[in-house]
């Protein structure tokens, strides 16, 4: 870290300045500035998101006010930033749909690149077209840091212009962002793609192809998807382009570039990608849930498909236990109201939110009532029942929470990760019932091993 | 990414004891760890052993339990649960001792003035357990412990020792910091010991076979017996305690002073602070972090509030 009593506060004072709109003077941030970063030794991201809350009375949210805005390189982003101005070729970039709050929202998003490195973006405002490997001016960005990787985002205050003036002739290949700029592809295991991955070379099984139509550009296209499986895990693939892939078939996939979804890796088959009958057919696919750590996941990026993580329960949250429906939404209630259907008839269901941690890592998993009843051996009913002669609802937790802790359990299912560390909504749950003998033999023989 | 939990280690008495060196949280809101000398960086734990000592230090009304639990490897843990893990506390109060116990918790450190570092669990929960319980804690620890004796051995013989060093040679990122933190602070561990706590777990796993690593058997047994007092009687913890327990104590204070609801003075909090070995200046420090938590504000200058 930069000793901060030789620090050159002109480029923060004058980010702050323009994310207040001009309202507190310079000197008066130079100040809190000096107070933070010297005084306090807070770093970066506290002062701005401390000075900010103070004079603006709100966290930085990505509306920020333009002005004076700082030009920077992508290298030297430091996911901190207000309101930035990058100038970027866009090596990928895609406009998707979801689904925020309710609400369908458009959005763009894609890889931005320069020559000292590449982010991912995401143009929240999703009405505007952008054209792959063109240059643009990305105006008042902000960005934010997350897993390590910054992310530029065009917000409402934000601006995105086309720029002939700049040619990038090579982008920068190796970064944070996860694209292939053509270098030579690597041969890979499913199991060994991370969300950092980027050319890779993949050979696999083919199943649950399927078609989807999306809308590009204003224009209708095909593109197929489904999931491609070798011995060590699977992975969900899309082909942008009709390569006309089977079900059952094991193909060879080379120049696939990975992209993250909440931590959950996909192969996409691309421009630059092609595919390949197999020679020979491999037998021993991964079917079923593939075991791993919580650490692999988290190297994988957080996420994956169809897991099996085993671990102790180690907390047991809030919301577990006995809870209120509505009959509508199936959102959880917490009196007779829905946010969304108002007053109700809510209906009684038992869910618990775990947190399971394997040694390596914890993530917290959501269990569904049928396998609630199963580890906790209380049934809906045993739990309304419970709840109506205590007369509290919280009782059923606390009883439950006393037969989970520290038991040893099998989860299987999707993970994926958010701001609040990994999450598996469980598809099943087994007790485990460890053969210690066994285990102990194992231990002792490998370790034995070794010293000879 | 406050919000992702820490792994809680599964870690014999012996390596968590030695584990003196501090990470410390390089900004507010995030963690900081002990660095075991086998590489581990230890935020949380989950500990298992014969609970063998209670003692209620604070009071009926505002009880601070002291424990010992024996790790069945050797040596103890220390567990000190304050006013602000009830959950815990109410289970102190009622459990008979001595009973095997399980605990999941913080991992505190205390350094004294001659630079002697004690480290005790603070318990999120403790939990009665039964035999079996015990006994997969000790396989999965003696599992976990061999797992960084194994990396350990592996950063042996590479060259390069930085964490850079560590990773292009094949260790997993966070493995290769532990690992460079420790080696660089304590040097290469005494593998005999982790190797002893190895073999007494495996011995009481396998009775029936004759668990014997050819260790010299004059190996003391465990590290030196820690006395862990607390400096005074009702202080969770004073001036060498972490800055969340000197927040916890502001925050207490807070409460006390406000008289009026118009939030505590500043020159009493000052006061107050001090006889609890809380310099003005720090308590500016812990005051403007609590800020930035959203816990406190300033009706005005020369108070403070608990929001």
């Amino acid at each position: 870290m930069t000793d901060p009593s030789n620090m050159n506060f002109e480029p923060l004072v004058k980010e702050l300045y323009a994310a207040l709109d001009g309202k507190v003077s310079e000197e008066t941030l130079q100040k809190e500035l000096v107070k933070y970063l010297v005084t306090y030794k807070t770093g970066e991201t506290i002062a701005k998101d401390s000075i900010l809350k103070r004079y603006s009375g709100s966290r930085p949210s990505g509306t920020y006010v333009s002005g004076a805005s700082v030009t920077k390189k992508i290298g030297e982003l430091e996911g901190t930033e207000l309101s930035v101005t990058v100038i970027g070729k866009m090596v990928f970039v895609d406009k998707s749909v979801k689904n925020i709050k309710g609400v369908e929202k458009t959005l763009i998003s894609g890889i931005l690149a320069d020559d000292t490195g590449s982010a991912s973006f995401t143009i929240w405002d999703g009405n505007g077209e952008y054209q792959k490997g063109a240059v643009y001016t990305f105006k008042n960005a902000y960005t934010k840091k997350w897993n390590d990787k910054i992310q530029i985002n065009i917000g409402n205050r934000g601006k995105v212009e086309p720029n002939d003036e700049v040619v990038f002739d090579s982008v920068a290949s190796s970064s944070s962002a996860s694209f292939s700029t053509g270098g030579s592809a690597t041969d890979v295991l499913i199991k060994d793609i991370t969300e950092q991955s980027r050319s890779v070379n993949i050979t696999g099984v083919l199943s649950g192809v399927s078609s989807r139509v999306i809308v590009v550009k204003g224009e209708e296209k095909t593109i197929y998807g489904g999931i491609i499986a070798d011995h060590t895990g699977k992975i969900q693939f899309t082909d942008w382009n009709n390569h006309d892939l089977r079900d059952g078939e094991t193909v060879v996939v080379k120049n696939a570039y990975i992209r993250a979804w909440k931590g959950i890796p996909q192969v996409n088959i691309g421009d630059n990608s092609t595919v390949t009958i197999a020679e020979t057919k491999l037998n021993s696919v991964s079917t079923g849930p593939s075991s791993r750590t919580v650490e692999e996941v988290m190297k994988a990026g957080g996420g994956g498909l169809d897991l099996a993580i085993t671990g102790v329960i180690v907390d047991v949250k809030n919301g577990s236990g006995l809870i209120k429906r509505c009959p509508q939404c199936n959102r959880s209630v917490l009196g007779e109201e829905c946010s969304a259907h108002g007053r109700i008839e809510p209906v009684m269901d038992l869910r618990l939110k775990l947190t399971v941690d394997d040694g390596t890592g914890a993530i917290s998993a959501i269990i569904n009532r049928n396998d609630t009843e199963l580890l906790t051996d209380i049934t809906l009913d045993e739990a309304i029942e419970l709840a109506r002669e205590k007369g509290d609802m919280r009782h059923v937790t606390d009883r439950m929470t006393s037969t989970l802790i520290l038991k040893k359990i099998t989860v299987y299912g999707n993970i994926m990760s958010d701001d609040f560390g990994p999450q598996m909504s469980v598809r099943k749950t087994e007790v485990v019932s460890t053969d210690l003998t066994a285990e102990a033999g194992k231990l002792y023989d490998e370790v034995e091993e070794s010293l000879s | 990414m406050s919000g992702i939990r820490e792994t809680s280690w599964r870690i014999f008495a012996s390596e968590l004891n030695s584990a003196s060196y501090e990470i410390k949280a390089e900004e507010e809101m995030k963690p900081s760890y002990q660095v075991s000398r086998l590489g581990a960086m230890i935020n949380r734990v989950l500990i298992a052993g014969v609970l063998t000592e209670k003692e209620n230090i604070g009071s009926d009304e505002e009880p601070m339990w002291r424990g010992r639990i024996m790790d069945p490897t050797g040596g103890m843990f220390f567990i000190n649960v304050g006013r602000y893990q009830p959950e815990a506390a109410a289970t102190m109060a009622d459990i008979d001792i001595p009973c095997n116990v399980a605990v999941i918790g913080r991992v505190k450190s205390y350094t004294n003035e001659e630079d002697r570092t004690w480290i005790s669990v603070r318990p999120d929960k403790v939990v009665q357990i039964d035999e079996v319980t015990l006994n997969e804690w000790l396989l999965d620890t003696a599992a976990s412990t061999w797992k960084r004796l194994v990396e350990m051995k592996k950063a042996a013989y590479i060259e390069d020792k930085s964490v850079d060093g560590l990773i292009s040679a094949g260790l997993g990122h966070l493995t290769a910091k532990g690992v460079s933190i420790a080696l660089e602070q304590y040097g290469m561990p005494e593998s005999a010991t982790y190797f002893k706590s190895i073999q007494t777990a495996l011995r009481a796993l396998l009775p029936d076979k004759n668990v014997d690593f050819g260790l010299p058997e004059d190996l003391a047994d465990a590290p030196e017996e820690i006395e862990l007092e607390p400096r005074s009687g009702n202080t969770p913890a004073a001036a060498g305690g972490s800055s969340e327990d000197k927040e916890e104590i502001i925050l207490q204070l807070l409460e006390e002073l406000d008289t009026e609801g118009k939030g505590a003075p500043r020159d009493e909090l000052e006061d107050q602070a001090a006889s609890k070995g809380i310099s003005a200046m720090e308590l500016e420090e812990i005051s403007n972090s609590l800020m930035d938590k959203g816990l406190v504000y300033e009706p005005n200058l020369r108070y403070l509030k608990r929001i």
